[in-house]
């Protein structure tokens, strides 16, 4: 990935003969720069408060509750919830643009990627929202 | 450069730092698939507590320390490859970079997994 799009920033043309241009690819290419550096926050905090300041057995319904009283809390683990299955899915395309090579199998495979992606995505966050505590 | 020397790439930490990058990636992205359905039985009060009571097993603390290092070398090593794309001057320290950022997630695990394990071993849990 950072090959292909540095050749593209670039326009090296040992890759790339057309000049450099705007598309999917480029935009992705910085989305995975920009929801990282925003995930390196939001992930290594999450998982500072939930397994280092408080034990797992800890984090039990009444924890929950407790946090989620607070819009701000349930905000957050929506962003963590959000930005790590698109950064995470949109890795998985990179591995599986890599590694299958077969297209009708890569088309079958990455539907249920994408497919399992959105349904966990619609699931956790109708997790967050309907909590009532 | 004949193209056998051009397309057999073995072995260089950066290479090394990309693998287990996209490996780490991917584990923590199965991971977030598996929290997604743990913390979904909330609204099913018992069940959520006692999923939460088994995380305290030994086998699932260890998961746990795993889960620490998956995501603090690849948070780690995240940044340093966006160091690298950013800033020209990065690419000369690539390397050192790499050993810096690994051994500081290996602290952190370190740290983090005496922290995590300690219950089991002040036998304050099962
Ligand atoms: C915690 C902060 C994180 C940072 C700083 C970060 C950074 C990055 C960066 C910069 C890339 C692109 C690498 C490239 O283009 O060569 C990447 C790839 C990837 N990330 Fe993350 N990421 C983070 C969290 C996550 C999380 C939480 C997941 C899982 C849900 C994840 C899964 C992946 C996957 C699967 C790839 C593709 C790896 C590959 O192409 O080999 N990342 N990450």
């Amino acid at each position: 990935m950072a090959i292909r799009s540095l050749a593209q920033k670039t326009g090296d043309s040992r890759t790339s003969t057309r000049k450099p241009r705007q598309n999917f690819e480029t935009w992705s290419w910085y989305f995975m720069r920009i929801s990282g550096l925003v995930l390196f926050f939001l992930a290594l905090f999450h998982f500072f408060i939930m397994h280092i300041l408080n034990d797992v057995t800890a984090t039990n319904v009444t924890f929950v509750a407790t946090r989620w009283k607070n819009p701000i809390w349930r905000l957050l683990d929506w962003l963590l919830l959000a930005l790590g299955l698109l950064h995470g899915s949109n890795g998985l395309r990179f591995i599986m643009d890599d590694y299958i090579r077969k297209p009708a199998k890569r088309v079958v495979v990455k539907s249920v990627v994408y497919g399992i992606a959105i349904i966990m995505f619609i699931y956790g966050t109708l997790t967050i929202v309907t909590f009532k505590g | 450069m004949s193209p056998k020397s051009a397309t057999i790439y073995k072995g260089k930490t950066g290479q090394w730092a990309f693998v287990l990058h996209r490996i780490t990636g991917f584990l923590v992205f199965m991971f977030i698939l598996l929290h997604v359905v743990d913390i979904s039985t909330i609204n099913s009060p018992h069940v959520y507590d006692a999923i939460h009571r088994l995380y305290g097993n030994v086998f699932l603390r260890l998961f746990e320390v795993g889960l620490l290092f998956g995501l603090t070398y690849h948070a780690l090593n995240g940044l340093r490859v966006i160091m690298i794309d950013f800033f020209p001057g990065a690419i000369k320290n690539e390397k050192q970079l790499f050993y810096f950022m690994f051994s500081l997630s290996l602290l952190l695990t370190v740290i983090g997994g005496v922290i995590i394990l300690r219950p089991f071993f002040t036998g304050s849990t099962h």
